[in-house]
């Protein structure tokens, strides 16, 4: 009774997406402004595993293209480079945050909407994959 | 215990960022210049004087910094709204840097953060004009493949006093209140200024 009852309990929580030992957690496509040909998405993923996982790319439903993309802050100048590959540790999280790594999502099919969903699909060196799915919200800008 | 560690230094790290502006020594007056939009309205040097303004560059394929700096401004505007009289608080003006690309919607995309935001473009010497009387910078990349190109620009934002001079930089990452506590200070340094 009591393994069933873990089971049970392990299916009604909202389970963070997963292969393996990747794990992601609060994937989210901020709504974007109307007409804009870019925009982003953003989550966070833990190597909960032995080796070092490497990715190294990045597929979006929906959308012609996506990058891995990086924004910094150079001598108060916003540049962005793309990626190629970024490696995470064991016991390693790598976080996409507005203004660090995120997603570049290019050339929408579709006007997203508050509700909707992004999948995106991570490409791991080792070919592995790992779909996301990232729910469109409205960011909430706060202190 | 290590996802903790990440929550807690995502949550910190606002609060440690303490340097939200820079006031200028020396307040620098406007040149003449003349920037439109899609909707007709028209940002001019009388545009940018009788009230504060914040002034941001940017262009609106900007998938990361810009929407995340406009809705930064759009809460520290809020919150500066606490702080200050109705007629202090300021306009919020975006100005793209790309106007190949982006005049038929500039104004769309400022209302988008907020419905008192304002968009504007304008030809390449007009911008520079700005650009370069707020010591500001863009850069734009070589096309890809797919003719997309990026564009680099200054992450900081310019505060414009009422009497039309720039005083002061904002700088990321636009933490909404410390923000709003710097445009309050601000505000009390320049009404002082003017009763010297």
């Amino acid at each position: 009774m009591k393994p069933l009852a873990v089971l049970v309990l392990a299916l009604m929580m909202p389970l963070p997406t997963s292969a393996g030992d990747l794990v992601v957690s609060g994937a989210f496509v901020p709504m974007a402004p109307p007409g804009v040909m870019a925009h982003a998405a953003y989550f966070q993923l833990t190597n909960d595993g032995t080796e070092t996982r490497r990715l190294i790319g990045v597929r979006a439903e929906g959308y012609a293209m996506a990058h891995l993309h990086r924004s910094d802050d150079m001598g108060d100048v916003a540049t962005m480079s793309a990626v190629d590959a970024i490696d995470i540790a064991p016991g390693q999280s790598i976080v996409f945050a507005p203004g660090r790594l995120h997603v570049m999502l290019m050339h929408p099919a579709a006007m997203q909407a508050e509700g909707n969903t992004v999948l995106l699909t991570l490409s791991f060196a080792n070919g592995d994959t790992l779909a996301v799915q990232a729910p469109v919200r409205r960011l909430r800008h706060g202190s | 215990m290590r996802r903790l560690a990440i929550l807690l230094s995502l949550i910190a790290a606002p609060l440690m960022a303490q340097v939200q502006g820079v006031e200028l020594d020396e307040p620098v007056a406007l040149p003449a210049f003349h920037l439109d939009n899609d909707m007709g309205e028209t940002l001019d040097k009388v545009a940018l004087t009788g009230r504060w303004t914040l002034v941001m560059f940017g262009f609106l394929s900007c998938p990361d910094v810009c929407p995340f700096t406009l809705g930064n401004l759009e809460a520290a505007v809020a919150e500066t709204s606490m702080r200050v009289r109705p007629d202090n608080v300021p306009q919020v003006v975006f100005v793209s840097v790309d106007p190949a690309r982006d005049a038929g919607t500039v104004s769309d995309y400022a209302r988008y953060f907020h419905p008192d935001f304002r968009g504007f473009t304008g030809t390449r010497d007009q911008i520079d004009t700005l650009i370069e009387a707020t010591d500001s910078f863009y850069r734009l990349m070589k096309p890809d493949a797919s003719g997309y190109y990026e564009v680099q620009h200054s992450s900081a934002v310019s505060v414009i006093a009422p009497d039309g001079t720039l005083r002061a930089k904002l700088q990321p990452p636009f933490d909404p209140g410390a923000t709003a506590e710097f445009l309050a200070r601000l505000q009390i340094a320049y009404r002082r200024s003017l009763n010297q």
